[in-house]
């Protein structure tokens, strides 16, 4: 029996090639990033509202929707593949298959993230220098918070019959948390505050992850099981 | 009639009658409140808003608490009744949350002269309500009622899960984001009538809960052995 | 002489006919979905 975490990797990059290969979650999501960015900044008036007061919350805006976009399409394809019936055929302990498919997500939603970031300073003239580090960090953090409850609710949304609305309308609480979180973190972050001022919100990120990681791969068998 | 519908029949006949006393209680808790209690100095007739919106926390927060439980026990279980359970209660637990949502604003407005704050109460009771709405619209989406009991608890736990979290979000803003000083909407004691009169009335609304449920649990039954008796026919 | 507490007697009436309102609907709409799945049985 393959070690588990082996098992997960193999699963996450199967579905990272599959991905590469029809690159359809990419480009949407790509596209939808830069076309939140670009209106957003059409959208305010810079006499009035400066840059950095805005920028915090329209890249978390970007980043949340551009998630949902990228799990909608990833499963979908996987549902057309009817990849996972094969997959789950097999002996695969569920924690791993979880896990590979979290994975896979949290990469192709990281990407999306990785190519909207210069576009957001590129859009919003934000110099990210010295914040970078801690950008990178809490993006990773609430990612990873968000990404693993859409990847549980995905798998469910994908059986129902309005699985586009049922994915957004389950996912929306759950994203609130991170989201606050990342907000306040990036906007002090981008104003060079110490880190006392945000080890709460970070103390919260953390916990938000461990519960919810766990729980999403323990009722991950739930949902994929008869 | 089949037996099963039968006993369906006498489940929803014991909810209405309950909910009908309790609607009945109600409107002796409308006397209460408008006559019976004094009119705060402060707050004026307003303040007596009070009597219905806090009822319907308690009975919203108790409907989420109990689908939140009903789903764990559900998964560990397996019991069906269980699942009709949560279903019942989470519905009745929208129709909590919509008094809460709309009583609350409409208390805000003159006493802190908006329509809604996202203090702790509002903002909790604002993604009690989504998450029940989420949840209801889960379990309308999916055909199979095993899968449907499967998915429900799934969102059940994790969405009574996320609670404590949303509190805590909405402590740390707070508290690093002071907000102007507002009234506080309840007295710091509350001479007798007052109390009495929310005592009553917590108890009518948690009367009116166990009446819903019932019913909205009979109609899934009744639901059920039709559906059964149309299989074996 | 004690100041008079503000005059916004029109909102506890809303909220109390709302109240009342959304409470006695559901009453309402239970009842018909019981009297619904009863006729539909005697089809049956």
């Amino acid at each position: 029996m393959p070690d588990p975490l082996r098992l997960a990797l193999a699963i996450a990059a199967k579905d990272i090639r599959a991905e590469l290969r029809s690159r359809t979650a990419l480009q949407s999501a790509l596209v939808f990033a830069a076309l939140v960015l670009v209106v957003f900044n059409f959208a305010r008036d810079p006499t009035v509202l400066a840059a950095t007061d805005l920028a915090p919350s329209v890249l978390w805006v970007t980043f949340a929707l551009a998630a949902m976009v990228t799990l909608n399409r990833a499963f979908n394809v996987e549902r057309e593949n009817a990849a996972l019936d094969g997959l789950l055929l097999a002996p695969v302990p569920r924690e791993a298959l979880f896990l590979g498919k979290l994975l896979a997500n949290l990469a192709f939603v990281g990407t999306v993230e990785l190519v909207t970031l210069p576009l957001f300073m590129l859009f919003f003239n934000v110099s990210l220098g010295r914040a970078l580090p801690g950008l990178l960090g809490v993006t990773a953090l609430a990612t990873i918070g968000f990404v693993a409850v859409g990847t549980l609710f995905s798998a469910m949304a994908v059986r129902t019959r309005f699985a586009e609305l049922m994915l957004p309308v389950l996912l929306l609480p759950f994203m609130v948390p991170p989201l606050i979180a990342a907000v306040q973190m990036t906007s002090r972050l981008l104003a060079d505050r110490p880190l006392s001022e945000m080890w709460g919100w970070l103390r919260l990120l953390a916990l938000y992850d461990v519960v919810f990681v766990t729980l999403c791969m323990m009722a991950f068998s739930a949902v994929v099981d008869e | 009639m089949t037996v099963a519908s039968a006993q369906a029949a006498g489940v929803v006949r014991r909810g209405l009658v309950l909910s009908a006393i309790g609607l009945l209680a109600l409107g002796g808790v409308y006397v209460l409140a408008l006559g019976h209690t004094p009119v705060e100095a402060r707050q004026g007739l307003a303040q007596k808003i009070f009597y219905l919106h806090v009822p319907a926390a308690w009975s919203a927060l108790l409907s989420f608490s109990l689908v939140g439980i009903a789903s764990a026990l559900y998964l560990w279980l397996k019991d069906p009744r269980l699942d009709r359970f949560a279903a019942a209660s989470a519905e009745v637990g929208v129709v909590f949350s919509a008094i809460m949502l709309t009583t609350g604003p409409i208390w805000a407005k003159p006493i802190w002269g908006t329509w809604w704050t996202w203090d702790a109460r509002l903002t909790l009771t604002l993604f009690v309500f989504f998450l029940f709405i989420g949840y209801l619209g889960l379990r309308a989406a999916v055909h199979d009622p095993a899968e449907r009991a499967r998915f429900s608890a799934v969102v059940g736990i994790l969405g009574m899960l996320l609670v404590p979290f949303i509190h805590l979000s909405v402590y740390l803003f707070r508290t690093l984001h002071p907000q102007p000083i507002v009234l506080k909407p309840s007295a710091p004691s509350l001479p007798p009538e007052m109390l009495t009169t929310l005592l009553v009335s917590t108890l009518v609304f948690t009367l009116l809960y166990l009446g819903f449920v019932t019913t909205r649990y009979g109609l899934a039954l009744a639901d059920e052995a039709r559906e059964d008796a149309r299989d074996a026919a | 002489m004690p100041p008079e507490p503000p005059q916004n007697g029109e909102y506890l009436v809303a909220a109390y006919v709302i109240t009342a309102v959304i409470l006695m609907g559901y009453w309402v709409a239970l009842w018909r979905r019981a009297k619904a799945i009863v006729s539909g049985k005697g089809k049956t």
